[in-house]
Order: C-alpha cells, then structure tokens, then sequence
C-alpha cells in the first residue's frame, strides 16, 4: 500500500484575469514517480512554483504528509519550504552556481545544517571540533551522490565548465542534498541525448527505491515518463483532464486530444 | 588573411581618430578667451591633432598586437604573457612576500616621512577594499556608497574618544558595531535590488550620510569638521614630545630619543594589523557556510531559495560585517588625521574603493592590494602634475580592463576541495 505525500487540493493560480492553474487536485505517493505532463502552457512550471513557495497560491491548499506530521505547503514561503518542509527542487533551464566547483554547489545545499553546525559562524571562525566534524560530514554525502553520478573526479571544477547532461544530473543531486522528502523534477531530460536520458533514468529509479524519495516530475520526454513513472496527471490549459498508469495514460482519448487535437 | 587584417585596423584607427577629433575638437580645440572685454575664440588645432594622432596610432597598435587572435601576425608580447602566466600562478607567494615587505618596510634606508604617510594611506585603501571585497566580490552586491560607513566608522570614533575620553582600543570596536548596524540599516530596503538599481540605492545611501554629517550641526559640527581627535597611545603611553611632569610617555618608558616618526610607524603598524585582521577574517569567513552561502548568491538567488539558503540573513550578514570593515578604517581614519569633516567622505572615495575592488578581481584579497597600490601610487607618482594625475589614474583604469579584463586576479580558488593534493598546493 503505497502511503500519500503530497495532497494537491483545489489549487487555483491567477495571474491578473489569466487562470494558470484552475482548481487542480492530485496526489503524490511517497515511494512514486509522479509525472505532470501536459502541452506547452499548461501551467505545469506553475504548479511547481506554488508548491515550492516561489508563487503564492490564489486559493487552494498542499499538504505534504511527513511521518507524523501534516504541513500545509501555503505557510511557507520561497526558501522555507527547502529549508522546513524539505521540498527540493531543480529547474527548467538549469540553475547551478557556475563559477563554484562542483563539491562546493553541493555543499550550498547543505548550507542549514552546517551553518547551524557552524554556531551561526561564530564556532566556525575557531574551528571547533564539533564544525570540523559537520562539515567533513558533509563532504562525505557529497562525495557519494558525486559517486553515484560519478563525477567524483570533477568535484573540484567549475560547474559551468560540466557537460551539459552532467550540469542536469549535478542539479538533481544538489537537489537531493537538502535531504527532501519530496523532488520537483523540471524537465530533468530536456537536452539530453539518449544514452544520458537512459542515465537520468536509472537515477531517479534509484533515489525513487533506495532514497525512499517521492519525486514530482515535469516531462516532454515520452520515453522518460512512459519508462518510469508509476503515475501520470496530465494537465491542460491549467485544468487536470487525466489521471492514471502511464499505459492509461497513452491510450486515453482525452490526452491524444489535447496534444494532438481532434479529427475533424 | 593578413593584408586584409592589415586594412582593417587601419580603417578602424581612421575612425577611432575620428571620433576622437569629434569630442576633442571642440572640448579642447575651441577655447574662449577674454580680448578686449569680449571673448574671442582660439583655435588651438595643433593640441588636438596630437590627440588625434595619438588616439588613432593607440588604437592601431592594440588592434595589432592585443585584439588580434590572428598569432602569425599580432605578436603577443612574451612579457605580457608571462605576467599574465606569473599572476595567475603564483598568488600566494606574491602574498607572502608582501606581507614581509610590509612588516620591515619602515626600517628600510630610503623609507622617509613621505613614503610613511603614503603607505599608510595605501593600507588603509587595502582595508577598505578588503572590507569591500566582502559585499562586492564575494556576495556580489554592487555597493557604491561604502564610504558611508568608513565616514560612520569615523564619526563615532570621534565622538565618544572626544566625549567620553574613551581610548582607542573601547572606540574601535563600538565604531565598528555602529557601522554594521548602519550596513543593516541599508541592507533592509534593498533586500529585493540587484545590479544598477542597489547600485543607485547605495550610492543615494552614501550621500544621504554626507549630507547628515554636514548639517547635523550639533552632533557633528557639520562643515567645521570635528578637531581634537585623541591620538592613538601605545598601551597608555602617548607619543609626546615635551611630557607633562611625571608621565610616562612612549620615549621616555624605553629610553629612546623623541621623534616624531615614532607615531608614524606605531599608526602605520597598527593599520598593517588591522588590515591583516581583516584579509584573515575574509579568507576563514569565505570558507565557512556563510561564506559559500555568500558566493552562492552572487552565483544565482533563485537556486539559493531553492535549497533552503535564507537570502535576506545571508545578504544583511555580508552587508554587517563588510560595513564593520570599513567602520574600523574610519577608526584609524579618525585617530590618525586628529581631525575630520565631511570633506573626507565624498562619493569619490567610495568609486575609488570600488574601482580597487574590480580591478583587482572581484574576491581576490592579493588583487585588491595589487590594485591598490597601481591606481593609488600612480596618483602619487604624478602627484606634481596636479590634476592631470586623475588622467594618469583612469588610463590605468583603461590599460588593467584591456590587459586583465576580469581583473589583475581573476582566478578563483574554491573554498573547499576533495582532491587531497589539491588542498595543499
């Protein structure tokens, strides 16, 4: 029995008279890939802007279900819903810090923890033993997602100097460093050429089983979300028109409407 | 290929003579005088064809030789490339050779009075780069009005050593807690700025400052300045010639003979520490979360909030203790004129701290004293031609932008690396 995440209630977005999200409900397991897929416009960066505190919702509410808790999504604003709720995110076009190394964009992510660690810096200056621990802690998580996507042996270079597809897969495990409940995945394959979406694929599929991470992905690329996603909801014009498997999903009239249109 | 290249550049130095009779032609051509209680103009043609000539042959050698990707033809001077080759290499051994430099510099032969009064000068310009470097180089937020907290560094440095007789070592620290508090003050309103527009709020904010101290006449006696700022003792003992009966001053404690360089060389000793606080604390603080946190959002602001990175703390931290720098200089500032007035806090001072930050490679703590001492020997190198000094100044600025254009220091070291023998080279 799969255990529910994140609970999308009603949630209504208007810029201005336009209506970018129009009472959208779903849901999100916690051991799941869910895709949101949708033709262009569909308001499906929007969603990932609400639940992520970059926009404030006009209505409706998102309530993501830790072990014993439910937080409301709507409370948090942009940088303590990574820093509280443990929502991570990455974006469209990718956003790493390109003039730091690739070791050091990983520890950013890490920031909260060591800067606690660090006792709001004051600790740190004096390198206290209890900071020195934290932080080669950290570099110690670092190393094993950089092993895992194996750029371990980059680590020291600037990440604006990484290939594009290692740019893509460096966000993703940024991302995983804060250590989120849940991942927004933004067109995570955009750009990448087969044998690199192949990749992507095998680690989602891992943080998915081992990480235990429920992941929200955001998807052109029909052979990712047909390969791995164990749930599909399809938006269109900011209105959810399907929800199912992804095989569902690809005989459902009402989707080859949308992307393709109808016979005359 | 290379006739055609050739002609190129010859059209493009035309033009650039051109352009250059365009503005110098009636800016310095075309000069009214007085004849006869009317004014007449005199021509003066020949200053500006030199201008010409000059800005035109200028502009032909650097297409020749630094533009010119072309490498059978444009010869890039082996020199430059090994400067180039040598900055960007050896950087920690250009540091540690200065620092020793500067340590025994008073008691080298030819070090007079003149040469004290500039390197003090020059290391106070290093601090206030150094505390710069913090905002600018490192969180990235364009600070143009930083001589407000140098002046707010100075001012309540001397007003409490004035009013409350407080000594140096009690005024330093409330000077810089008074500047951070003012670097937050303006911190605040521009939380959601970025590029020109917290260029323009700051540069505003440094004004605003000026402008308080010379009208707030009660507190800051506005124009007339503030005198009678105590001097700096050494551990309680003044620099005093003539001491009053039964004190001990610094000469008389160690039995030497009275002379006025003594004071010179403890205030240029103290401003060489506080300096070096300064760069310590810079690169230690660079290494701890803040630090990185600080870069992060100079990198990107939206993948900071994406990650937890709490912007607003993060940026009023690097405002705090950027401005706290710059207090603790106005500090030293205060103590070593003995007296000061709004005159000392203008906007040109802040674009000069800025220009020393840029030029010197945002982040890099070698660049700015690097910077510093090009762009401020060099005014007081052609300190006896007046103001054209302020041309030999900006055609500094122009040659460092076309020979490094990121900076004399351009290179970023990452604060921390996993290759074991990386770290220690």
């Amino acid at each position: 029995m799969t255990t529910k995440l994140l609970d999308v209630e009603n949630l209504t977005m208007k810029f201005g008279g336009l209506v970018a999200i129009d009472d959208l409900s779903f849901s999100a397991a916690k051991d799941q890939i869910t895709s949101i897929i949708g033709p262009n416009g569909a308001g499906k960066t929007t969603v990932f802007n609400c639940l992520t505190g970059f926009y404030k919702a006009t209505a409706g509410s998102m309530f993501l279900n830790k072990e014993n808790e439910r937080l409301n999504l709507k409370k948090f604003s942009d940088f303590k819903v990574a820093q509280k709720a443990g929502v991570a995110r990455t974006f469209q076009n990718i956003r790493l810090f390109p003039q730091m190394s690739v070791l050091e964009n990983l520890m950013v992510a890490q920031h909260n923890k060591l800067m606690d660690a660090s006792g709001f810096t004051i600790l740190g200056l004096f390198n206290a033993s209890s900071f020195v621990n934290k932080e080669k802690e950290a570099v110690e998580i670092s190393k094993y997602w950089l092993d895992i996507i194996g750029l371990t042996h980059r680590a020291d270079d600037d990440a604006g100097d990484l290939p594009y597809g290692d740019q893509r897969k460096l966000e993703i495990v940024r991302a995983m460093c804060i250590n989120p409940h849940l991942l927004c995945l933004d067109e995570p394959a955009a750009g990448l050429n087969a044998k690199e979406s192949a990749e992507l694929n095998k680690l989602l599929l891992f943080i998915k089983n081992e990480k235990k991470t429920g992941i929200l992905l955001i998807e052109h690329d029909m052979s990712v979300v047909m390969e791995i996603s164990d749930h599909v909801v399809v938006l269109n014009y900011g209105k959810k028109i399907f929800q199912g498997s992804a095989k569902e999903t690809k005989n459902s009239p009402a989707v080859i409407e949308a992307y393709l249109g109808t016979e005359e | 290929m290379r006739k055609n290249f050739l002609q190129s550049s010859i059209k493009d130095s035309l033009f650039t003579g051109l352009i250059a009779l365009a503005l110098f032609g009636p800016i310095v051509g075309l000069r009214t005088v007085a004849k006869n209680e009317v004014l007449v103009v005199s021509p003066k043609w020949f200053i500006v064809l030199v201008i010409v000539v000059v800005c035109a042959l200028g502009r032909f050698l650097t297409n020749l030789y630094i533009y010119n990707r072309d490498q059978k033809y444009g010869i890039q001077s082996t020199i430059g490339k090994s400067i180039t080759n040598f900055l960007d290499t050896k950087g920690t051994q250009i540091a540690l050779s200065a620092i020793i430099f500067s340590v025994i510099f008073p008691f080298l032969p030819f070090t007079d009075r003149y040469l004290m009064d500039i390197a003090i000068m020059m290391l106070t310009y290093i601090m206030l780069g150094w505390g710069l470097n913090i905002v600018i180089g490192l969180a990235g937020l364009l600070d143009l009005g930083y001589v407000a907290f140098y002046a707010v560094g100075a001012y309540s440095y001397a007003l409490f050593a004035i009013h409350f007789g407080w000594s140096f070592w009690i005024c330093l620290p409330i000077a810089g807690i008074f500047a951070a508090m003012f670097g937050v003050l303006l911190g605040f309103p521009v939380l959601r700025l970025r590029g020109d527009y917290l260029a323009i709020v700051t540069l505003a904010f440094g004004e605003m400052i000026r402008i308080l101290l010379l009208n707030w006449y009660q507190l800051t006696k506005g124009p007339d300045g503030l005198t009678g700022i105590p001097r700096p003792s050494f551990f309680g003992l003044p620099f005093k010639s003539f001491p009053d009966e039964g004190e001990q001053t610094f000469h008389t404690f160690f039995g030497l003979e009275y002379s006025p360089m003594q004071r010179i060389i403890f205030l240029y000793y103290l401003i060489l520490v506080l300096a070096l606080i300064t760069n310590l604390f810079t690169i230690k603080i660079r290494r701890l979360p803040i630090g990185r946190a600080w870069e992060a959002l100079r990198e990107d602001e939206i993948a900071c909030k994406s990650l937890g990175v709490n912007p607003r703390n993060t940026k009023l931290t690097a405002f705090a203790i950027g401005a706290m720098f710059g207090g603790f200089a106005g500090s030293f500032f205060a103590t070593r004129q003995a007296f000061i007035s709004p005159e000392s806090f203008t906007f040109i001072e802040s674009a000069i701290i800025v220009a020393i930050v840029v030029l010197g490679g945002m982040g890099s703590q070698t660049g700015v004293v690097l910077a510093t001492i090009f762009l401020i020997g060099l005014i007081e190198v052609f300190r006896d031609f007046e103001s054209y000094r302020m041309i030999a100044f900006g055609g500094a600025m122009v040659l460092i932008m076309i020979f490094r254009p990121r900076g004399i220091l351009a290179t970023r070291k990452p604060t921390i690396t996993l290759q074991k023998k990386e770290a220690a080279k």
